[in-house]
Parts: C-alpha cells; structure tokens; sequence
C-alpha cells in the first residue's frame, strides 16, 4: 500500500487530497504515471516527496510499500 | 539605540540588548508589498529591524484591502511603497525606511541584494521568484520565500549560507501556477503565512532556533495540517555571476543572441565554448583556443560529442546559421547557449582590428 498526498491546484485536480494505491514492486515513475494519466496532471508542473524527502532522481527511485508519496507544485500568491 | 520599546522582548533570553543591537543593525528587503508583505513589514519594523527596503510598483486599488491591511480606504490610489512607508513610520520612527517604487528587474536586483542581508519574497509570481531566487544565489544571500494557493501556503529558507536554493526545489520553470487576484484568498490566509516569513527572519538576524533552510513547510489553513519537507542542494543547478548575466542581462532577443564583445570577454573562461558552425572553407578563420568546428549540416548528427552542461557562444558568417544552430541545441536540452551577433565578420574585427567601434 502507498499512500499519495496532493497539494494546491494538484488537490483540487484529484478532487483528494490523498488516496492510497495498492500496489506491489512499482517504481515512482510507474507511480506517477499512473497517476498522471488517470487525474490529467500533464500539464501541471510539480515536485515529488517520498516520505516527506524530495526526490531528485526521480527515475531511478524504487517504492516499498507504506512509502507516503506527496505530489507538491508550486505556489504563485502573495 | 532606544530601549524601552523594545523592552518586551529584549527580556527574553534569547534576544536581550545583544539580539536587539543584532536587529537594529540588519538590513532587510521586502519584494513586494501586497499580501504577504503587508503582514511580514509591520511586525519587522515593530520588532526594530533597523533598515527596512520596501518595493512595489503598485498603487493600492480597492480590492487589495481585505488583506493588505496595512492601507486605509483613502489609500486607493497612492503608491504602495509610499503609504506604506508613512504607516510604517509612525508605527516605529527610529527606524529607516526606504521606499522604492520600482518593479524587480535583472537591472536592479544585483545593486540592491548586495545591499540589504536578508531578501523576503512577498513577490506573486514565480517568474520574480525565480529572480529573486538568481539574484540572491549571484550576490551570496538568503531569502525567505513565502507563498500562498487558496487555503495552503509553503514557507522556505533559501540559499541561506549557500544552502539549497529555489531552483533545487522546483527546478522546471514553469508559468502555469496562478496567484491571488486570479485564485481567490483570505487575507487571514496571507497574514499567516507572512507571519511565518516574518519569524523566519527574525530567528534568522537572532541566530536563535532552527531555520527552514532545506525544508519547505506547507502549512494548510482549512485543517491545520502543517508538513514540513527536506530537499538538498543540486550542485548542478548552481547560479553564479557568468550564468545571471547571460540569463538575463548580456543579451535581447529573449537571451537567443549576445553581443561579439560581450562574447569575447569570457574568451579565456574555460567552461565556454566557442561552437563555429561555417562549413570548413569559410573565411575568416576565427582562432580561439576554445572553440570548435561542427558545420550547420552536421551539427544534428554530431550533438552526441558535444556536453550539453557547457556553455555555448554559436557563429556562422554573419549570424543566421548560428541562430538555427541555437535552436537545435535548445531543442535537444543544451541550456546555455547563444547566437553571436555579427558573426565571423564581427569576431575577425574586435579579435584582429581594434579600432572598430560597437554599438
């Protein structure tokens, strides 16, 4: 089980602000793929935290299971 | 320096008649005095900053009332920097404000960063943050970036002795994110999260507490929710004096061209390359230790051999080649590259005549 939390204008995309995903020996890229393509995310612009760390690789990174994924574009307003 | 003001919190250990010197001595800059800067001005200024930059172009219209709370309904009209500065003013006279009614450009980011010690990002774009973000990584200072969506707002320590940066956090940049006169927002919603940019640099003047510097804090004003994030400096990604200028100032035509002379003087830096895309039998030749021939036609095939991280200067002849070779090697993820005006022929000139004059 991976649990996924979405902020700002990503939130109100999903209409969540978190869902958890059962999944087995996925990668965060499969992870974000999925998600891109099931909430339309392609054309928002975010970072990627895992476990409360952002992901600079995001590539490369191998999920395990209870991982917290938060998904964190940025804020414009002042 | 007045004491009795400050008597409240110059009691407290942690700041007492050291902490309050430490204070009055600082010099911080406020961009943008909207929202967030209406909140974070007058608690800096109570607390007796002692010299406070404020700067917007802005006049304050009706609509900014409901949280920029430091305006009165006859400030319709007026400067923002200005009002801001006589409400300021009266609320603390000893100390100095200066008002600049003047938007944050390439041009005067770099004097005024040098200046002031600690930068606030009161800003409500991210084309500014990404400014003020270059510029303060290019004068060697931090800043305190606060940030608002609707009901959620981050909060961020960034470049804080030569800590990670804005661009280390969000790096793609992007201009799709909407602010608060497009979104909608309380004014509590501001007034909070300046609140915590203004604590942030208070802890930060008083080398007391620990700093979000690496950590971005998103604090949620529907259900108090409050998350805090760690990320880490990417070497990669670093601005410094060469990269800014070339970013934003040595060149027009949205960074695509930079001037021969300009080009030139970075001849001997050894991480620029100076890329000749003439076929082999064109004159003149231009001799630069740095350089390379790949000529217009061959350039796809050969992009393999080149380091896309490199910083590039391009010239043909006379400068339209080059500007087709730019947007090869944009498109094909090389960053940092530009089209020399002028060319071969301009080179040949400053290299071999130096009695040319350039525009």
């Amino acid at each position: 089980m991976i649990e996924v939390k979405y902020f700002g204008a990503i939130a109100e995309k999903t209409n969540c602000s978190d869902e958890k995903i059962v999944a087995v020996d996925l990668s965060l890229r499969q992870l974000l793929d999925e998600l891109e393509q099931k909430h339309q995310l392609n054309e928002l612009s975010f970072s990627v935290a895992v476990n409360q760390k952002i992901v600079q690789d995001i590539e490369k990174y191998e999920l395990k299971d209870q991982d917290i994924v938060a998904l964190l574009p940025p804020f414009a307003g002042g | 320096m007045e004491t009795t003001r400050y008597n409240r919190q110059i009691i407290l250990p942690e700041v007492g008649t050291n902490g309050q010197e430490k204070l009055h001595n600082a010099k911080v800059l406020i961009i943008g005095v909207g929202g967030l800067g209406s909140a974070v001005l007058p608690y800096l200024a109570a607390a007796g900053i002692g010299e406070i930059g404020i700067m917007d172009s802005d006049t304050i219209d009706v609509t900014n009332l409901q949280r920029q709370v430091i305006y009165n309904t006859n400030s319709v009209g007026k400067s923002k920097v200005l009002e801001a500065k006589e409400r300021i003013l009266a609320l603390n006279p000893s100390i100095k404000i200066n008002a600049i009614p003047e938007k944050l450009d390439a041009k005067n980011a770099i004097s005024l960063f040098d200046y002031y010690d600690i930068m606030v990002d009161a800003t409500d774009n991210l084309q500014t943050k990404y400014l003020i973000n270059d510029a303060c990584c290019t004068t060697n200072k931090p800043f305190v970036y606060g940030s608002i969506y609707k009901f959620e707002g981050q909060i961020s320590v960034f470049n804080y002795k030569n800590g990670p940066t804005y661009r280390c956090l969000f790096p793609e940049e992007t201009n799709q994110v909407i602010n608060c006169n497009d979104a909608g927002v309380l004014g509590i919603s501001v007034g909070i999260i300046g609140m915590f940019q203004a604590n942030e640099v208070l802890k930060m003047v008083l080398g007391i507490g620990d700093l979000l510097s690496g950590k971005l804090l998103v604090y949620n004003m529907l259900n108090n929710d409050q998350q805090k994030f760690e990320f880490s400096k990417k070497h990669a990604i670093a601005i410094d004096k060469l990269s800014f200028e070339n970013k934003y100032l040595k060149s027009k035509n949205s960074g695509i061209e930079i001037l021969a002379s300009l080009a030139l003087e970075q001849v001997n830096n050894p991480e620029v390359i100076f890329l000749d895309v003439r076929n082999w039998d064109e004159y003149p030749k231009i001799i630069i230790e740095n350089s390379i021939q790949v000529p217009l036609d061959n350039l796809e095939k050969e992009l393999n051999q080149l380091d896309s991280n490199a910083v590039f200067f391009v010239f043909c002849q006379s400068g339209i080649r080059s500007k087709m070779a730019v947007e090869i090697l944009r498109k094909n993820r090389f960053k940092k590259v530009q089209s020399i005006v002028g060319g071969a022929k301009m080179l040949d000139k400053l290299l071999y005549n130096e009695t040319v004059l350039v525009s």
